[in-house]
């Protein structure tokens, strides 16, 4: 609708010189993670709340609880994780993009231009630099509080359950605790050890590392088989790491917190089948490598 | 570069992720024979002098990261001292404390211990274990009973192992199952008569089992969990309080029972005997005292106190003690049920440890602060901290 009269339209308010939109949204990020932890026992207690409730649903079987729970989990950040694969595949196809690697090549001994170029192409193409990282942020906090709220409320311990007397909102557990942390002949409070020919194994620890490195690999963008993809040495060494640091965690603590972590990576292998973004080359031997070729 | 500082900051971001559990667990043990006092608190079990607070030893002497002690230790007649872990190893130990070296013990660190265990190098090695006993399946919240040369020890495997106090060799194992056939966790000491072992479990119930045969003698279920031991009253009747925010009352023979006094939270910690009255706290922080001659509360209205109570009260001549969770201790009257601060807390420290008394000294541990544990005089002045000089 065109201005009927000929005074001036009211001035949209401007931002300060050097000021984007995505420096509000970095700023607004930072002050709901601030928020977050300055009220982390809030964020932990409402978990719990959450679990108790399904716990109640569920039959009192504190296993579905988890898995259930995580389910919740990952659809509530599924559009988080969304935007965030979106932006790490922005940056992945700038990294193979021709201009790029030109003006890489160009200005490699001039970093402030490179910069400056960097920053000119990222506007150009309506890239977000913090388009990955920022909704991995705002994930934190959820993560940060989910695993104290599995330890409280299994309730291995005389302080666990103490805190979990305190951390139900809306209702009184009396009649539910201890809850019951049983679970397909697991003890959920306890690390878990299965006897197979007299010996002592780690299922659920060894389930967790392999399901970490399924869903790590899975997950691997493809190469770009370029000369300086350190992206795909950094993913190369994170299918090893997280496996094995998840391994060791879950050897030594509860089980119900292993059972969050298969849970957890089945349900982003599901999520990134489902945005079509799985890799199932990646499993067979020399995947990644015949797909560098390919490009090549 | 940038990608390696990236792969280091995610790892340690996933380090500080997953130590979200790894906290505190559990508040302090504490105990006392009347010369010394003994600390389980984390990776180690201390013992003090209680004349001046200096260590007499610690174990193990390198911490372990599969060991966390807990429960109270228990200074047996015999000299050991016995205590669990409530880490990934489940292990009861008893100590000799004669067995401690004498003066300073050469500290070996982990990479040390590798090497010596490769062989290609000798650490020092002292063997104070009188027993251990490796056969429970879970952890030892409870502390143990010794009656008669034999420890009761129960687990939250839901097990009663009766070991001989001597040898630590395994007497009988008894299992008390709940009615759904999963175990119960036995978290509280055990408490006897002379004739019957008293038990109680965080899932409901309570056991009586004879102190001879070990023949389970009843067993009773509450409505709510109880988390503490029992405690026999003058009457000889068994009182053990609950979740279900009631004191309960059982004949010790047949294990008939009735509630005898509501309260306003949880009971978590064990009734304190003082001729015919109990003691004890709520969750919610009010203080009940319960008269078992008369069946009738002392005080016309419990007393709130400013945070939880889950410590048992100290009973001392004129007044109880009580620790909250703020780390006040209140000296209740026993009289009147008026209170007062008798030691207040440094606004970090967090008392749910039940305070013990030994000659002129009162003792109290602490969670979450610079000291774990303080030993005052009988007016709450300070004597001596561990740490020391803190």
């Amino acid at each position: 609708m065109k201005n009927p009269s000929n005074q001036p339209q009211a001035q949209q308010p401007q931002l300060p010189e050097g000021f984007s939109t995505e420096s509000l949204k970095m700023i607004g990020v930072v002050a709901i993670l601030v928020l977050a932890f300055m009220n982390f026992q809030v964020v932990i207690d409402f978990m719990i709340t959450i679990m108790v409730f399904i716990y109640q649903i569920v039959g009192q079987n504190f296993g579905i609880t988890i898995i259930l729970f995580t389910i919740l989990i990952r659809l509530i950040t599924w559009p988080l994780n969304a935007q965030q694969m979106k932006g790490a595949k922005a940056m992945q196809d700038m990294q193979n993009d021709k201009e790029w690697q030109t003006i890489q090549k160009k200005y490699a001994k001039d970093r402030e231009k490179l910069a400056q170029e960097q920053m000119r192409i990222y506007r150009e193409r309506g890239i977000n630099p913090f388009g990955s990282c920022l909704p991995t942020l705002i994930q934190f906090p959820i993560l940060f509080a989910l695993i104290p709220s599995i330890t409280y409320a299994i309730g291995s311990y005389p302080l666990s359950v103490l805190k979990l007397s305190t951390s139900v909102l809306f209702q009184d557990i009396t009649s539910l605790v201890p809850l019951n942390s049983k679970f397909l002949g697991m003890d959920l409070g306890l690390p878990e050890r299965t006897l197979i020919f007299g010996l002592s194994i780690p299922v659920l620890a060894l389930t967790v590392a392999i399901t970490t490195y399924f869903q790590t690999k899975l997950t691997m963008p493809p190469s770009t088989g370029g000369a300086n993809d350190q992206a795909a040495a950094t993913n190369q060494m994170m299918t090893i790491y997280m496996p094995v640091m998840l391994y060791f965690f879950s050897v030594n603590y509860a089980a119900g917190l292993s059972v969050y972590f298969v849970t957890s990576n089945i349900l982003s292998i599901v999520q990134y089948a489902m945005m079509g973004k799985v890799n199932w080359r990646n499993l067979l031997p020399g995947g990644q490598k015949s797909q560098d070729q390919k490009k090549k | 570069m940038q990608k390696k500082l990236l792969i280091i900051g995610f790892l340690l971001l996933a380090a500080l992720l997953l130590s979200g559990c790894t906290g505190s667990t559990a508040w302090p043990g504490l105990a006392t024979d009347g010369e010394n006092v003994y600390l389980a608190n984390g990776q180690f079990v201390h013992s003090f002098s209680l004349k001046d607070g200096s260590q007499n030893w610690q174990y193990p002497l390198q911490a372990s990261k599969n060991l966390l002690f807990y429960s109270n230790p228990v200074a047996a007649p015999n000299g050991l001292v016995i205590f669990g872990s409530v880490g990934v190893e489940h292990t009861l130990f008893a100590i000799n404390p004669t067995k401690f070296p004498q003066g300073q013990v050469q500290s070996v660190n982990g990479f040390q211990r590798f090497l010596c265990s490769i062989g290609l190098a000798t650490c020092p090695e002292y063997k104070v274990e009188e027993w251990v006993f490796n056969g429970a399946k879970d952890h030892w919240v409870a502390s143990q009973l010794v009656l008669n040369n034999k420890v009761f020890a129960p687990n939250a495997d839901g097990n009663l192992y009766i070991l001989d106090l001597n040898s630590g060799s395994l007497i009988k194992k008894i299992a008390f199952s709940g009615d759904s056939g999963s175990a119960n966790r036995l978290w509280g000491q055990p408490v006897t008569d002379g004739k019957h072992i008293f038990l109680t479990s965080l899932d409901r119930s309570v056991f009586a089992i004879d102190a001879e045969t070990y023949e389970v003698v009843w067993k009773q279920n509450l409505t709510g969990a109880i988390p503490g031991g029992a405690a026999i009253g003058s009457d000889g009747m068994l009182y053990a309080g609950s979740l279900a925010k009631q004191l309960e009352r059982f004949d010790p023979e047949t294990g008939k029972h009735e509630p005898v006094l509501n309260t306003n939270g949880w009971i978590w910690g064990t009734p304190a005997v003082d001729g015919d009255n109990l003691y004890f706290g709520d969750v919610d922080g009010y203080i009940y005292s319960y008269n078992t001659k008369d069946g009738k509360p002392n005080w016309e209205k419990p007393d709130k106190l400013d945070d939880e109570i889950t410590a048992t009260p100290l009973v001392r001549d004129n007044d109880v003690l009580v620790a909250t969770k703020s780390g006040n201790i209140y000296s209740i009257n026993k009289a009147d049920g008026t209170f007062k601060v008798w030691r207040e807390g440094d606004k970090k420290g967090k008392a749910y440890t039940t305070p013990v008394a030994s000659g002129d000294l009162v003792l109290v541990a602490y969670l979450e602060t610079d000291y774990i544990l303080v030993a005052v005089d009988q007016n709450g002045n300070k004597q001596w901290t561990y740490p020391l000089g803190k």
